[in-house]
């Protein structure tokens, strides 16, 4: 205690820059843990969709074939250079993004069926 | 805030990423790494060519560190000529100068990637404090090559889930940054306790 109220008078600078960087990093290896737990959950694997993604990154994600997934939502090939996201192309449909999503999902899981009947 | 980043990189693709990952290296809060892992995943999933990623992160970065180091170099050395005015300040001064001088290889390659947070400091106190260029460049070059790779290395190998990978990488890069600073301030510490105690005994 004599040595924490010593520090405290001469070297206040310092020991408030330590406490705080000990805090800091105690908190960041809070958030490590509980993201490494939650991620670890074989329920939180699967990547829900998400506005920012391409066609082509839910295909690879969902492991199904990326001109399959295009044909089955009657998709023309973008422009060369050109990288739709989810949201972009729900827009373009006059769709909301969660109809968008709601039929990308029944397709993955038509294809993924087509896929294991062969 | 993460949402729309990860939503432009798509459109506006390599040139968003050489943004980014500029100013995060220039200290600015950008979220380069999520991005750098976002866009292996991308070239994972055939959206982007791969070496054209990793090129632009790494000249980004390398440019970016020279114009840190070069802001050390002309706006530093003002700052430091006015703490050299004061003759105990100077002489604090010389000897920053010099561990930095002995330690800074080490120091420059590790700030870009182990403790990559606390890197753009590290630019500019060296470059303020006439750290050899040449030396400063080999370093840092090495390691963001590290750092680049690294990324874009974990966005290609977690590219099903990419996200969860950059939580978690993120948190790993903030824990160890503020580590390090909390271990050297901690040492600083025990030596200011370690010689009073010699003084009182």
């Amino acid at each position: 205690m004599k040595t924490i109220v010593m520090l405290w008078r001469r070297h206040r600078l310092l020991l408030t820059a330590f406490v705080f960087a000990t805090a800091l990093t105690l908190f960041f290896a809070a958030r490590f843990t509980l993201f490494v737990l939650y991620w670890s959950d074989p329920a939180h694997r699967n990547q829900p969709l998400q506005g920012w993604m391409t066609i082509g990154y839910i295909a690879h994600s969902y492991d199904v074939p990326r001109e399959a997934l295009a044909d089955a939502l009657g998709l023309v090939p973008p422009e060369k250079g050109k990288r739709p996201t989810l949201d972009s192309l729900a827009r373009d449909r006059g769709m909301t993004a969660a109809e968008f999503q709601a039929e990308i999902k029944a397709a993955i899981e038509r294809l993924r069926k087509d896929g294991a009947d062969k | 805030m993460t949402e729309t980043i990860l939503a432009l990189a798509p459109i506006y693709g390599l040139p968003f990423l050489a943004l980014i990952t500029g100013l995060s290296c220039l200290g600015l809060p950008a979220p380069a790494s999520v991005l750098m892992m976002l866009m292996g995943s991308f070239a994972a999933a055939g959206e982007f060519a791969l070496a054209p990623v990793l090129a632009t992160a790494l000249i980004s970065s390398i440019g970016a560190d020279q114009l840190g180091f070069f802001i050390g170099r002309f706006g530093g050395q003002a700052v430091t000529a006015r703490i050299s005015s004061r003759p105990g300040r100077k002489a604090a001064l010389n000897r920053a100068t010099k561990e930095i001088e002995r330690h800074g290889r080490l120091g420059v390659f590790l700030t870009r990637w182990l403790f990559s947070p606390l890197g753009p400091y590290v630019n500019l106190i060296t470059g303020a404090t006439g750290f050899p260029w040449a030396r400063f460049t080999i370093f840092g070059v090495v390691g963001e090559v590290v750092w680049v790779s690294i990324h874009v290395g974990l966005g290609i190998a977690f590219s099903d889930n990419v996200l969860a990978i950059a939580e978690v990488v993120g948190d790993a890069s903030g824990f160890l940054a503020a580590g390090a600073v909390a271990v050297f301030l901690g040492w600083r510490l025990f030596k200011i306790l370690h010689r009073t105690k010699n003084e009182s005994a």
